[in-house]
């Protein structure tokens, strides 16, 4: 094969998280002859995953079982799903020492049948979400997809006068600082592909690009909010309290305290992760008021929380990450204006890059793997006819549970952006039935309000992204710009405080000799959350070179 | 037109260790929880390659990944057919497991010459191009042993290469400097040690590359005549892990409470000398009180059971071990309450038969001259020679080889040594691996002593292995620690245990030589302490000849960059400035902005250091990098600013009483290797901290 031919494919996935490897498999499977490529920007299986994660495992079967019907007897399968969840605690936190358990609440609702029922996770699985990807990993390549780490794309090409791509560049590598060729510059291929799946996760570049592009649109703003986790290993005896069947998610302090305030959105998880490892973070709703504020800090404060504290004291953090949550909902979901398609003729949208979270469930991972698996029955059909892609895609989309439980949570998350989370939370109980709320974009929330809970954090950044085990080759140009210097200097700085500086979990942003510019690029996590917070608007995330960034291996 | 060969390698990813990685009992790491990485080096071994490639305008040379390995390996060919290579041989076989560098190197020397023939139709016209070591192994022997197998020129430590006049030029580090050469012919051996641009991935490349075949070959195809654990000649008898670190790692928030750290530091008495763990010199088992006394054992275990022996034949009134029977030993058996069992006691019984060492002949050290001086780990090394051959009541003896090196016997002599064997020759005025191996070799085998000693330096890394291959001896490279002990019940009595640190330092191992007629080991500089010099001491020179001609020489050199200008390398307080100091005025404004005010504060001499990056960008004279490969220092305070703190560095400055580091890399390694740490430029930190000094 020459390299036009090695350069061209039937179906080219980018973005190898779940929803991608997902499509991967199932096209696979249903189509051997396809030639089926997935590219990722990280170093290899499961790097730039990250999740809490509680699975509802229903969908593992709807994949894997056309490829194995005995797959949940495999070694790997038992290893991945040893964890169900049978006890299932909604704390609610007053203060820095109370802490109720309102599960009975969820329960209730649950019976009867209210979309926050939903909140429930009993027999739900916690995995972690890189251990997943490199299972799905092994399976697709067993399947003979081609999966390829390393490669970072940069754009998708999009012929306007066909109304198709025609694949997507590859980002070039071996720029210097200054952007100018090294002796060992490569610049970015083109892969040509007939089809090509947008599977790149929350605010994905491409994503974006392409909805731009090919004119797609959102009845309602994507709402955002940033996750925060450690992996902390804790004693044995510490473990065993908390147990191995157990999920944990608190709300209130330290983010959100009746009348007096702060009112963010969001909440605290504590997940059992197995060799006395327990999974603690925080997510928080992107839309928060406090220029000061950074998740982290809400973190540390729920950790030295009484009741947390007990389980994880003296433990020691092995990794941590940081990623944002696509919190919109179905009126955020990116559609054809005209055919109401989810993506454009031979470009389809998945997983988070669509954004089938389920804010009620606090969950999107099933939503991931429902859309990678409908995307490869989609696609088995669509590769004679691929400009009819995006339209059979959203078809058997809705023929999966995605799209119903979508519609069931719709407007949960604006109801709470509009109405704060007291009144929010239990007005969402009709959130079904009252009018769409218009939400602005999260960054336009930030006011000169100070976080109240602030206290020093006895773990800082520098130790973060060092258990994230990030990096980048510190030569090539930074990967992240500020569009327009002034702004930092003359609005940012005197009204804010430059906010980017406090809330980067990674600490990316610096004043140097007097300027906000992004320092320590090679720190930077991949979380986004600077793209979408910067009260003006004024920064972007563009792809590094391939095979930088976090190296996640349990989040 | 040239081919070339390049040897990869896969090994455990040692940047990404966790706490996770280390078993929590035993303390040594779990390979098995690292994820596997191709060895760092041999990415720039590739990069050299395909730059030798293009640079010679040859575009139908073929480039040959080879790696020996598990199946596994195979990832390491597939990431070099992503970026250069044109085909790929996997040497795979599980006879093949469990090699030393020599059983390593002699099936990868098989293989070359099979893929010389096969792919290369015979041509001669190639180059092997390898990283300088591995990352897991550290040894850096492999390529110079494949070198000389094939009886080819090792060209060391290169850094980069130019095409000129139909010729590759070389630039390589040697020690205190660095070299431009050009090898006489081909074929010959590169090693890489850095180069600054290795090769991105192709997307089509890398498609390719998945879906090509490997050549796969195994031990069978390749007839080589030494391979796996029965084929090498060292053997590791105990793994552990290495002593927790002695410095503090603590990361400071403040100028202000770095100032006074510092101030501590600097005037806190050496109270806490060091004091390494020693039960005492080692002595012959013929020379001890007791009959039965062997606790000089290589291992713990193994001393506390001939303990518990001695003491029941003792209570047993036991004096002569062959009359022991049955009974007696069934006896023994129960009192040391099944400590060891009845093979385990044949085998103790007999070792106490035995009193003769193992190994006859003297210990010699292998000098290292520049032409202008004596390199101070040769001064080191004669003060652990001496030690040694003290303990087995033998002389101390130095290779000394050089042109003109007859003036460097006096001090030689002063510092330990009791005999020198020296070879004086024109052709050896510089240092250049064939003539040199060729000289060193005729003496050691004309006289065979136990032990030969060389300084894990450049030169010594390349040479020993040489040396050591030539003579069908074991290497064991780059040791920390070197003692005599027995080993009673494998029925060895005074054998060199030699002790190295491995995985990037994560774990310390002991190996002793086998099947070899000497015991040979480099040893790490600063780590052997020189013994003070005695003018009075007398001394044997004994002038041997080697007939050489010039073509017996395999390298031409061009240009010697040596570090120029006076250093002072024993102030009480050295400033090392690293690449972080990005230009050379930063280096020279932060580093003598804080050299000025210390030795303003504390009215003493406040050296500058670098390391080799540093002098790679032209900061400062190759005079002042400290470091594996410039001078290794021991002052009271080393600041390490903009320093990364790779392996080769930390070596040199294992001896300082306190680091204290300054690094904008979180990451940075060196902040696990020191005492105080800011994150932060130095461009903010020094000047703040300059002004907190004075304060305090």
């Amino acid at each position: 094969m020459d390299n036009a031919e090695l350069s061209k494919t039937d179906v080219l996935i980018v973005g190898a998280g779940p929803a991608g490897l997902a499509a991967a498999i199932t096209l696979k499977k249903a189509r051997p002859q396809a030639e089926v490529i997935v590219i990722d920007k990280a170093a290899s299986a499961g790097n730039h995953n990250l999740s809490g994660a509680a699975l509802e495992a229903q969908c593992l079967e709807t994949l894997l079982k056309p490829v194995d019907p005995q797959w949940r007897t495999s070694e790997a399968a038992q290893k991945l799903l040893a964890r169900q969840v049978k006890k299932d605690n909604v704390m609610f936190m007053l203060g820095k020492e109370l802490a109720f358990d309102i599960a009975i609440a969820i329960k209730t609702a649950k019976l009867l049948r209210l979309p926050l029922g939903q909140m429930s996770h009993a027999n739900d699985y916690t995995v972690s979400i890189s251990e997943l990807c490199r299972y799905l990993n092994g399976i697709a390549k067993q399947l003979g997809v081609e999966i390829f780490y390393g490669f970072a794309a940069q754009d998708i090409i999009w012929d306007a006068q066909n109304n198709k791509t025609t694949g997507v560049k590859l980002v070039d590598q071996g720029l210097n600082h200054d952007g100018n060729p090294q002796p060992n510059y490569l610049p970015g291929e083109t892969i040509s592909a007939n089809i090509v799946v947008l599977a790149e996760g929350c605010d994905g570049l491409l994503t974006e690009k392409f909805i731009e592009k090919a004119g797609l649109e959102r009845q309602a703003n994507q709402l955002y909010s940033v996750g925060v986790k450690e992996l902390i290993k804790v004693r044995p005896e510490q473990y065993k309290k908390f147990g191995d069947n157990r999920i944990v998610h608190a709300m209130g302090y330290p983010i959100f305290t009746p009348v007096l305030g702060p009112g963010m959105f969001g909440g605290g998880i504590m997940y059992p992760f197995g060799d006395d490892h327990i999974a603690v973070g925080m997510i928080v709703g992107l839309d928060w008021k406090e220029c000061n504020f950074n998740p982290q800090d809400a973190l540390t404060n729920f950790k030295s929380h009484r009741w947390v504290r007990k389980y994880i004291e003296g433990g020691t953090v092995t990794e941590a990450g940081a990623k944002m949550i696509p919190e919109g909902g179905l009126f955020a979901v990116p559609r054809d204006p005209k055919t109401k398609t989810i993506g454009k003729s031979n470009v389809i949208i998945l997983g988070d890059s669509a954004g089938f979270v389920n804010m009620c469930k606090i969950k999107g991972l099933h939503n991931a793997i429902y859309s990678g698996y409908a995307a490869g029955r989609a696609l088995s059909e669509a590769i004679f006819n691929p400009t009819g892609a995006a339209g059979r895609y959203t078809e058997m989309l809705h023929k999966t549970p995605v799209i119903t439980e979508m519609k069931s949570a719709r407007n949960f998350r604006q109801t709470i952006a509009r109405l704060g989370p007291s009144l929010g939370l239990a007005m969402s109980v009709f959130a079904g039935i009252l009018p769409k709320f218009k939400i602005e974009k999260d960054y336009l929330h930030i006011t000169g309000k100070k976080y109240k809970f602030k206290m020093n954090r006895e773990f800082d950044k520098d130790t973060f992204t060092a258990v994230a085990h990030t990096e980048h080759r510190e030569e090539q140009p930074s990967h992240l710009t500020i569009i327009n210097r002034n702004t930092c200097e003359q609005k940012c700085r005197p009204k804010f405080g430059a906010p980017c500086i406090t809330f980067c979990p990674a600490g990316v942003y610096e004043t140097v000799h007097g300027t906000v510019r992004p320092a320590n690029f090679s720190n930077c996590l991949h979380c986004k959350t600077c793209q979408r917070k910067c009260p003006f608007d004024n920064i972007r995330w563009t792809v590094p070179e391939g095979g930088g960034g976090p190296r996640y291996k349990t989040m | 037109m040239s081919n070339y060969i390049v040897l990869v390698k896969q090994v455990p990813d040692v940047s990404q260790i966790t706490d996770n990685a280390f078993n929590p009992e035993t303390g040594t790491l779990v390979r098995t929880r690292l994820a596997n990485v191709i060895n760092e080096l041999d990415t720039h071994a590739l990069a050299v390659a395909e730059r030798m490639k293009k640079n010679s305008g040859d575009k139908n040379a073929k480039i040959i990944a080879l790696t020996m390995g598990p199946p596994m390996a195979e990832d390491v060919l597939r990431y070099s057919l992503g970026r250069c290579a044109d085909a790929a041989v996997l040497l795979t076989d599980k006879a093949l497991g469990g090699a030393d560098t020599w059983a390593t190197a002699n099936p990868l020397a098989f293989s070359i010459r099979k893929i010389v023939k096969e792919i290369f139709n015979g041509s001669q016209n190639y180059f092997v191009v390898c990283g300088m070591q591995s990352v897991d192994g550290d040894t850096a022997q492999v390529p110079a042993q494949i070198a000389e197998e094939l009886n080819l020129p090792c060209i060391a430590y290169v850094t980069d290469v130019e095409y000129k006049a139909g010729k590759f030029e070389f630039r390589k580090i040697i020690s205190g400097g660095s070299q431009t050469i050009s090898p006489k012919k081909t074929p010959a051996v590169i090693t890489v040690a850095k180069y600054e641009y290795p090769l991105f991935a192709g997307f089509a490349a890398s498609r390719r590359a998945s879906k090509m075949q490997l050549i796969q070959w195994g031990a069978a195809d390749i007839n080589a005549t030494a391979v796996g654990v029965k084929g090498s000649k060292t053997r590791v008898i105990r793994v552990f892990p290495p002593g927790k670190t002695t410095r503090k790692c603590l990361h400071v928030n403040s100028v202000e409470e770095l100032a006074k750290l510092i101030c501590e530091n600097y005037r806190a008495d050496e109270t806490a000398a060091k004091t390494a763990a020693n039960n005492g010199r080692y002595i012959l088992p013929a020379k001890r009180k007791g009959k039965f006394d062997r606790h000089f054992e290589g291992t713990e275990k193994e001393t506390a059971d001939y303990k518990l022996l001695a003491d029941q034949l003792e209570k047993m009134g036991i004096d002569d071990i062959s009359k022991i029977d049955d009974t007696a030993k069934d006896k023994i058996i129960t009192a040391v309450g099944g400590s060891f069992h009845k093979k385990a006691l044949d085998d103790m019984l007999e070792g106490l038969k035995n009193y003769q060492p193992a190994y006859h002949g003297e210990v010699w050290v292998a000098a290292e001259q520049s032409g202008e001086v004596i390199h101070s780990a040769t001064y080191e090394l004669i003060g652990k020679a001496r030690e040694l051959a003290d303990s087995l009541e033998t002389h101390v003896g130095v290779a000394l080889i050089g042109s003109k090196v007859e003036r460097f016997t006096k001090s030689l002599i002063s510092a330990g040594a009791d005999k020198i064997y020296m070879v004086d020759h024109p052709l050896l005025a510089e240092f250049d691996p064939v003539p040199y191996r060729k000289a060193l070799g005729a003496m050691i085998e004309k006289y065979w002593p136990q032990i030969v000693l060389f300084a894990a330096t450049p030169q010594g890394r390349t040479f020993a292995p040489m040396v050591s291959y030539r003579l069908g001896c074991g290497l064991t490279a780059d040791c920390t620690g070197l003692d005599i002990k027995d080993s009673s019940r494998k029925g060895e009595i005074a054998i060199l245990m030699q002790t190295r640190p491995a995985l990037g330092g994560n774990v310390m191992a002991t190996i002793v030589t086998k099947d070899s007629k000497s015991q040979m080991a480099t040893a790490r500089p600063g780590v052997m302490k020189r013994l003070p010099d005695d003018p009075h001491r007398k001394g044997q020179i004994i002038k041997e000849t080697v007939n050489l001609t010039s073509a017996d020489l395999s390298i031409d050199i061009i240009k010697t960059e040596m570090g120029t200008g006076k250093v002072n390398f024993n102030a009480e307080i050295i400033v090392t400035g690293g690449k972080g100091m990005q230009n050379r005025d930063n280096y020279e404004e932060l580093v003598g902005m804080l050299q000025a005010t210390l030795s303003g504060k504390f009215g003493t001499p406040v050296e500058r250091g670098a390391s080799r990056a540093a002098v790679e960008q032209g900061f400062i004279d190759r005079v002042h990098q400290v470091g594996q490969t410039g001078t290794a220092v021991g002052p009271k305070i080393y600041f390490a600013l903009g320093v990364s703190g790779a392996i080769q560095h930390m070596i040199g400055v294992s001896n300082s009483r306190t680091i204290i580091a300054i690094n904008s890399d979180h990451n940075a390694p060196i902040f696990k290797q020191c005492d105080y740490y800011m994150t932060g430029t130095c461009e903010d930190i020094i000047p703040q901290l300059c002004q907190a000094i004075q304060k305090a």
